[in-house]
């Protein structure tokens, strides 16, 4: 017995020993997994960081685009504005000094004796020249046109940093409700330099309900879209954009008389760091950033290509159908 | 009177800078237009003194319509005023279209104007030198007595012109502004290729004050460094002739050199003509500390007789 009792004392102690070892193992386990999981974590969040600061680069890339764009568009108005103000300012100088010699002839014929004929004569013939000049003068005309060129060109200006404003919405950045052509307007704006003087652009806008979403996003969207679509056009070409009512949807199609995507390529061009661009050139995140976009409000994106014939990119957004319900 | 009134021509699409232009220019005899084929086809026609052409149109661009009014009016002198300062319009402008000067909106009416003024002078009294390469016997000659600075310290681009040129020119490298100098002063030397800059610092002040003092030298820059701005000052105040990037290629390196050779051999014949490429420093122009003192006097002072300009006074 006592040898039992040693064997089961024994028995216990090395069960216990076990049993330590055991939690031991266990909780050096859980810790393995735990360190795994906030390795797992932390990496998660460093991946999460760079793919946040890769769509900031990108966000600020797209702003310098804008600025880029906005700052040639307003070049030509300053340009003739600031030249027409400068011309006028020496066109009133220039007038002033013929007002100038009337008035004197004025002040002459005042001060003379009219009495006499021999003076009336030559002052009359004077102050005739001197009427003439400033009666056929047409600096006050030219300047009036110049004038009018000016304040056209300002009124350009003002609705480019409308648009602008428009763009950014610096002034509401959350969910609103929002008139998707205007964000069409916006950014066929921005990106008016890269179109001009070789796309032609055909806009078929119908009347669409607005929709809920974040405006400066989905206009992130358009303009990503219509600089693809330039890009795909080397030479000269066409853009169309048109934006209509399909049933609960509302959709803006895109379309260009490009390259075409390659049928190898279309099935990648919504990943995430996919570019066809050299490097350096392309950050292959504008399509994945627009699919994100357009998923988060709901909506859906749709290719259409044919290869050196153009490409169609339609977007759909969702109405709004509590919005809906509301008689108009 | 109206003879003496300066001619000048100005090609834009947007008719409300033709109109700024024309007051702008109001004591002149100003034609205006949007269609670059009424230009070109104008700029003969009327003997226009001046042509102001913008360079971003949707019908063709500026140096397209500055290259064809070229051939068809050489008398006149060509000026870009454009909102876009991008690469390829400045060195087309330069290599195709041959710009006086090239000017950027919103421009300054002063220095518009002036430009303008200053350009009819030299379009009325600097004769035209023709466009044609050197025929053989000149070229015999030319080769003899015309040689080629490089100023360059890119061992391969070295090479490279070395197997470009050698055969046909006599061709000098150096790669210090201050070698060039001496290069200058001892040998006739008619066409200066350079890069803008090189590990002693910066070529670009030297190829403007060769310009300033000797304009029939022809300089071709040859650079790396592309850079929109850089090339605008190189028109603007080095009238350089032409502006190739690397990497080098055979073809477009022999063609420029060799009509910067015969540019050169032509204003060798026809001193008058180099007016053409006339060049001020711009009033705010820093000058660097090693060009302001003796090297700039050395470039001032080179012997005419090596510059071939015996016979031009």
């Amino acid at each position: 017995m006592i040898v039992g009792d040693r064997m089961f004392e024994t028995l216990l102690i090395v069960c216990c020993l076990a049993l330590a070892a055991y939690a031991g193992y266990a909780h050096w386990q859980l810790g393995k997994q735990r360190l795994r999981a906030s390795e797992a974590a932390a990496e998660l969040e460093k991946v999460q960081a760079t793919q946040s600061q890769v769509i900031h680069t990108t966000k600020l890339a797209s702003l310098g685009q804008m600025i880029a764009g906005v700052a040639h568009e307003m070049n030509t108005p300053i340009g003739f504005v600031k030249s027409n103000v400068e011309v006028v300012r020496d066109l009133l100088g220039e007038y002033r000094t013929l007002v100038q010699k009337c008035l004197q002839g004025f002040d002459v014929m005042l001060a003379a004796d009219l009495s006499k004929p021999q003076t009336i004569e030559p002052l009359r013939r004077a102050m005739t020249k001197v009427r003439d000049a400033l009666a056929n003068d047409t600096r006050l005309a030219d300047g009036d046109d110049l004038l009018k060129d000016s304040v056209d060109g300002l009124t350009q200006i003002a609705n480019l940093v409308r648009n602008l404003k428009g763009f950014a919405r610096v002034d509401r950045d959350g969910m609103d409700m929002f008139d998707l052509n205007e964000s069409v307007e916006s950014a066929l704006m921005i990106a008016g330099h890269q179109l001009r003087d070789r796309i032609e652009v055909k806009k078929e806008l119908g009347t669409i309900p607005k929709i809920r979403g974040v405006a400066s996003q989905i206009n992130q969207v358009l303009l990503n879209l219509i600089t693809n679509a330039a890009q795909a056009m080397d030479d000269r070409g066409t853009l169309s954009v048109a934006s209509r009512r399909s049933g609960d949807m509302v959709e803006v199609e895109i379309t260009d008389t490009g390259a075409g995507i390659p049928d190898d390529v279309l099935p990648k061009i919504f990943d995430p760091f996919f570019t066809t661009k050299p490097v350096g050139e392309g950050t292959g995140l504008g399509l994945s950033i627009v699919h994100k976009i357009v998923q988060s409000h709901g909506g859906s994106i749709k290719v259409r290509t044919a290869p050196k014939k153009g490409s169609t990119f339609t977007v759909s957004f969702p109405l709004d159908h509590a919005l809906l319900r509301q008689p108009a | 009177m109206s003879q003496t009134r300066i001619r000048v021509l100005c090609i834009d699409d947007e008719a409300r800078i033709l109109r700024a232009l024309k007051a702008l220019f109001r004591d002149m005899d100003v034609l205006t237009t949007t269609e670059p084929s009424e230009a070109i086809a104008w700029a003969a026609q009327h003997d226009v003194d001046v042509i102001v052409c913008d360079q971003r149109m949707p019908k063709m661009q500026g140096i397209e319509v500055l290259r064809e009014v070229k051939l068809a009016h050489p008398r006149a002198m060509r000026i870009l005023l454009t909102g876009y300062a991008d690469l390829n319009a400045v060195l087309g402008s330069v290599n195709d279209g041959e710009v006086f000067r090239y000017i950027a909106k919103p421009w300054d009416n002063t220095e518009l104007r002036e430009t303008v003024q200053l350009a009819a002078r030299i379009a009325r009294d600097a004769p035209v030198v023709q466009d044609k390469p050197v025929d053989e016997f000149d070229r015999e000659t030319a080769r003899k007595q015309v040689g080629i600075l490089v100023i360059e310290d890119d061992p391969e681009t070295q090479q490279r012109m070395r197997e470009i040129l050698q055969p046909h020119y006599q061709v000098r490298f150096v790669t210090s502004p201050e070698r060039a100098l001496t290069v200058l002063e001892q040998h006739e030397t008619g066409v200066v290729i350079s890069e803008t800059a090189g590990q002693h610092g910066d070529f670009t002040a030297l190829i403007k004050s060769l310009k300033q003092y000797h304009p029939h030298i022809a300089t071709v820059v040859v650079t790396d460094r592309a850079n929109a701005q850089v090339a605008i000052d190189l028109i603007n105040e080095g009238q350089v002739f032409r502006l190739l990037l690397k990497p080098l290629r055979m073809g477009s390196c022999r063609l420029s050199v060799d009509a910067a050779v015969g540019r050169y051999w032509q204003l060798k014949q026809n001193p008058a003509a180099a007016k053409r490429y006339f060049v001020a420093p711009r009033p705010d122009a820093q000058i660097p500390s090693w060009l302001s003192g003796s090297l700039l006097q050395r470039i001032r002072l080179l012997p005419q007789r090596l510059l071939g300009m015996a016979r031009a006074v």
